[in-house]
């Protein structure tokens, strides 16, 4: 497990998560954006693990690794890490702590509470572009994709489970799923990328072969993700 | 050969190591279930557990750390089919040279709040496996995160056997865990619930625990364990960086601090087992002289007595009508509102009192410690006059509590003093008995006396004794006053106790009441009053503690005081009333501008100001209203944004307060345009957006029954066919919980309950909650409320 360090928050992106893209906070607003960044940043404890696994088929709808028994099932994972020749596994999380300022806040202050609640999740963002960034670094020669979370595509949400416990996430991170299978702590990430010893392509990116793009929020507004 | 026995015998007691990264090696993949392996390769498990035993384990811990109804699910077994082959395969192997642990880990879920198993369901699925382990010879609870499912797995573990129990802890290098519990609060809490031996395990190796493992050893007597990791693991390969020879070397810089269990974690084998044994056999058990101190304590949080505390004294329905009317209602919110204002205000410990004729105190006091230690973690003072009501709230709380109260009578120490020690508390003894209140100060500290006696005989310890001398009224007792005094002194200096004292019934029935109270604060701090019950919101009462402690260098170089003070204009409040008057009279306008501007202090004054000539619905209906309808529109058209929206409604709420306990107080009620249940379904613990909902309905005067998060779909049949409501709302965030909104619908509509249904989420779409048989779909707050309207006009 690595720890690292969050000095501030993204804020053009965290408003973009409150559905206020463009918008620069003033007066009591802006300060309160103020107290909620130093308030999260001192409670957080950002964490992520990974396993990086070989792999040993794709065969185009799914993709198995060696020396790992869950296999990834699905056109767009497959699509991924197609040329690659190994996957990596991660999973990251801000920490528990995140979950209970929000929590306190909703009884505090709803406003702190949607400005928390948001910058949390741009944090847990920002953990795993941390992320990207250790890997890019480690293998300074290889090219890796970016990455593509359980639940995204055809890639099944349901794998969560078996996913946290080859990353042997709870002792690492802390992170494990609720009975309705949601991660906890709740500003979490699990997602899967490719290394590959050549230059891919970038095609698989954008809405048009997004499975979301029948109900994803930001099409709703006339906005997009980064996906 | 029994735990007793080798502590008393043996100079160290080594366990043993790692059992996972050993199946590993044998060939069981990652991700498998390692129990599986007790009945399918039985094998594997025996030869492990004797290369241990062979190594210089005492104890061994049989393969069944996560074997767990829960854990065990995905592989079809249970947990008294996993446990017994697994506890006779390391009894087979230690052929009697080593004792058989049952291992308790995790469950795998995150308990309440942050995950959304309860307290009750983690007891179960514990008492479950204590049952299945009987045949063990000791139990271990290990690699716990969270202080509240350890406390689970305790209870589960002395209530249901009546074997030893070991709890082992898992810390970062912050000195915390996972889920923010301190080895303070691990120390105080786990060694008051009655467990035989404490220590920590895991996620480091033994160099890096060395802080961790000094500050356990400072705050318990119990005999310390420290199962460390062999260093760190490296994330493509799995394996560990410290060697056997390394890491026995570290394991023996630990036994100065006291460590008297010593034994390894992921990434050990029996080679370092071996290791440490030799290292160790040359070194000599150090017991350690200490002093724990009087302490309470959250997760996060432990409170030393050592200078005065304040306790507020606001959690408590009595002589309040609004208080009463929320816990009517079962309106947490308002009571968690009162929660954040003291702990904000001051107070170092919340006293928690819901004690009201009509309603089930009970099951209100379980709701109301769970939600407040959800949002702050000030440790608690538990206050009934009921034992079971007492009972429960000890069971569930998360830490160390008090307990308010014992006193001198016959009966109440013969209840209230086994649950203290049962569950680890701290008690509140008043010094009043059969007799009523004696009215000396000798009198007086002769109960306390016999309280402390009873208390230190069931095995409490004298620290955890705080006794109230008990306040009487200055203006009916006059005389009285100096025997409260002087019974404080006596019982601080001659028994040595800490003392508490509810301060603000002194001045009950006397004008300017905070002048006395706060004079009286002083008379009992400088003689030896340790723990104040005061309204910390009362700046004066508050102000008194902070300059007492910088008078008696306590706050040393003034760094508390400053903090709390520099900045701060002081008036003094005689003119407050004639200062009001003279500031611009308050229209509707400044109304508006002040919700629309989010200036919630300014909110509630100018609608105080207003009640004073305006009818309250014409305040909500003429100026309100429509600012909320003005700042709405601004929403959905894209000028203002969801912050902006939010700030706005959070004061117009405040306005809302004011009005509320002006109607309260005049026994007139608020006029409600109808009430709507919220939820967020089954399995969702994502609840801002509900959140969100509420407050724009709440504004609205729309009458919101919030049931929280993760809500089973018959609590939502079974509150809107109690309440008869007309319009339910439901919230989903994940793909994952849209099932459970599926079911919801369709329970209601099965059970025929006659009202609409509108849905709202982050993933759902308009044909979706068409699909799912919802009759409409809110894209935001806003829409929520537009369908209300619909619905009620």
């Amino acid at each position: 497990m690595d720890r690292i360090t969050i000095k501030s928050i993204d804020r053009s992106e965290a408003f973009r998560y409150m559905a206020a893209e463009g918008y620069s906070p003033e007066g009591i607003i802006a300060e309160l954006a103020d107290e909620c960044e130093r308030e999260l940043i001192r409670v957080i404890s950002p964490k992520y693990t990974y396993r990086v696994f070989g792999i040993s088929d794709n065969d185009g709808s799914r993709v198995r690794l060696s020396g790992c028994p869950l296999i990834l099932e699905g056109k767009d994972i497959s699509a991924l890490l197609s040329g690659c020749h190994s996957a990596v596994l991660m999973c990251a999380t801000v920490g528990a702590a995140a979950d209970g300022l929000i929590r306190r806040y909703q009884a505090e202050d709803m406003t702190k509470a949607v400005i928390t609640d948001s910058f949390a999740s741009t944090a847990a963002e920002q953990v795993c572009a941390a992320f990207d960034d250790m890997l890019r670094e480690k293998y300074p020669d290889k090219f890796i994709t970016w990455r593509f979370s359980p639940g995204y595509g055809d890639l099944p949400i349901s794998i969560q489970k078996d996913f946290l416990n080859i990353l042997n996430a709870m002792r690492l991170t802390g992170i494990c799923l609720n009975s309705a299978g949601m991660l906890t702590p709740v500003k979490s990430v699990t997602a899967v990328c490719g290394i590959s010893d050549i230059s891919l392509p970038k095609k698989q990116r954008g809405c048009a072969v997004c499975r979301m793009r029948e109900n994803c929020t930001y099409r709703k507004r006339g906005t997009r993700c980064e996906f | 050969m029994n735990f007793e026995q080798l502590l008393r015998e043996k100079e160290f007691i080594i366990l043993d190591g790692a059992m996972g990264t050993m199946l590993q090696a044998k060939g069981m993949q990652p991700g498998e279930t390692p129990e599986l392996v007790n009945i399918q390769k039985p094998q594997w498990t025996e030869d492990i557990h004797r290369s241990y035993v062979d190594a210089g384990s005492d104890i061994i811990y049989a393969n069944t750390f996560g074997a767990n109804r829960y854990k065990l699910s995905e592989c079809g077994k249970t947990p008294a089919e996993l446990i017994p082959p697994a506890i006779a395969n390391a009894r087979k192997a230690a052929e009697g040279r080593a004792l058989v642990a049952l291992d308790i880990g995790p469950i795998g879920q995150l308990l309440e709040p942050t995950g959304s198993l309860s307290f009750e369901e983690a007891y179960e699925l514990f008492r479950e496996e204590v049952i299945a382990g009987r045949d063990a010879d000791i139990i271990v609870i290990e690699t716990m995160t969270d202080l509240y499912e350890t406390k689970a797995a305790l209870l589960a573990a002395k209530e249901n056997s009546d074997l030893p129990v070991i709890c082992t802890m898992t810390f970062e290098q912050n000195m915390r865990t996972f889920t923010g519990c301190s080895v303070s609060s691990m120390a105080i809490t786990l060694e008051g619930l009655g467990a035989d031996a404490i220590g920590v395990n895991c996620s480091l190796g033994p160099r890096e625990l060395y802080p961790v493992v000094e500050e356990l050893s400072r705050w318990t007597k119990l005999p310390v364990v420290v199962k460390p990791n062999a260093g760190l693991p490296d994330p493509e390969t799995g394996s560990y960086d410290v060697t056997p020879e390394e890491f026995a070397e570290s394991a023996a810089k630990l036994v100065p601090l006291g460590v008297k269990i010593f034994g390894g974690c992921c990434g050990t084998s029996p080679d370092y087992i071996r290791a440490l044994k030799e290292r160790l056999s040359s070194e000599r058990y150090a017991a350690v002289e200490k002093n724990i101190p009087s302490a309470v304590c959250s997760p996060e949080n432990t409170v030393i007595i050592d200078q005065p505390r304040i306790i507020g004294e606001r959690i408590n329905p009595t002589g309040k009508k609004r208080f009463k009317e929320a816990l009517i209602k079962g309106d947490v919110d308002y009571i968690l509102g009162q929660a954040i204002e003291q702990a904000h205000a001051g107070a170092d410990i919340l006293d928690v009192n819901v004690g009201l004729p009509d309603i089930d105190e009970k099951a209100m006091m379980i709701r109301a410690v769970k939600a407040i230690q959800g949002v702050t973690d000030l440790p608690l003072q538990i206050d009934s006059t009921m034992p079971d009501v007492l009972e429960s709230a000890l069971r569930i709380y998360n830490g160390k509590p008090i307990v308010n109260s014992v006193n001198g009578e016959e009966q109440s120490l013969n209840t209230v003093l086994p649950l203290v020690k049962k569950y680890g508390a701290a008690v509140v003894g008043l010094t009043l008995d059969e007799n009523g209140i004696p009215k000396t100060a000798d009198e007086r500290f002769a109960i306390a006396e016999r309280i402390l006696n009873r208390a230190l005989a069931i095995g409490i310890r004298r620290e955890d004794v705080f006794i109230d001398c008990l306040t009487l009224t200055a203006s009916a007792e006059q005389a009285g006053v100096m025997e409260t005094v002087r019974a404080v002194r006596r019982v601080k200096e001659e028994l040595g106790l800490k003392t508490v004292l509810g301060v603000s019934n002194i001045s009950f029935g006397l004008p300017n009441r905070e002048l006395i109270n706060s004079n009286f604060l002083q008379m009992c701090l400088v003689n030896g009053l340790d723990l104040p019950i005061i309204n910390p919101n009362a700046a004066s009462m508050t102000g008194a503690v902070r300059a007492y402690k910088l008078l008696t260098a306590i706050d040393v170089n003034s760094v508390d005081y400053i903090n709390a003070y520099s900045g701060v204009t002081v008036t003094t409040n005689i003119s407050g009333t004639a200062a009001v008057k003279e500031e611009k009279s308050s229209d509707g306008n400044s109304l508006l501008y002040a919700v629309e501007n989010g200036l919630k202090a300014e909110c509630a004054k100018i609608t105080a100001q207003l009640l004073e000539t305006t009818d309250a619905m014409d305040i909500v209906d003429g100026i309100l209203i429509p600012a909320l309808d003005k700042i709405g529109a601004e929403f959905e058209s894209g000028k203002r944004f969801l912050p902006q929206l939010i700030l706005s409604a959070g004061a117009a709420q405040s306005c809302f307060e004011v009005i509320k306990q002006k109607l309260s107080a005049e026994n007139g009620t608020p006029e409600t345009k109808g009430k709507v249940i919220l939820a967020t379904v089954k399995g969702d613990i994502h609840d801002i957006g509900k959140n969100i909902v509420k407050v724009l309905l709440e504004n609205y005067g729309y009458d919101v029954i919030d049931l929280g998060r993760d809500v089973d779909p018959q609590a939502v049949v079974d509150a809107a066919t109690e309440h008869d409501v007309r319009l339910v709302g439901l919230s989903a965030l994940m793909t994952t919980t849209l099932k459970a909104m599926e079911d919801t619908i369709a329970l209601l509509r099965s059970n025929n309950v006659n009202c609409k249904i509108v849905v709202g989420g982050a993933v759902l779409t308009p044909e979706y909650a068409e699909k799912i048989g919802a009759d409409f779909y809110a894209k935001d707050a806003k829409a929520t409320v537009d369908c209300a309207k619909k619905i009620y006009g």
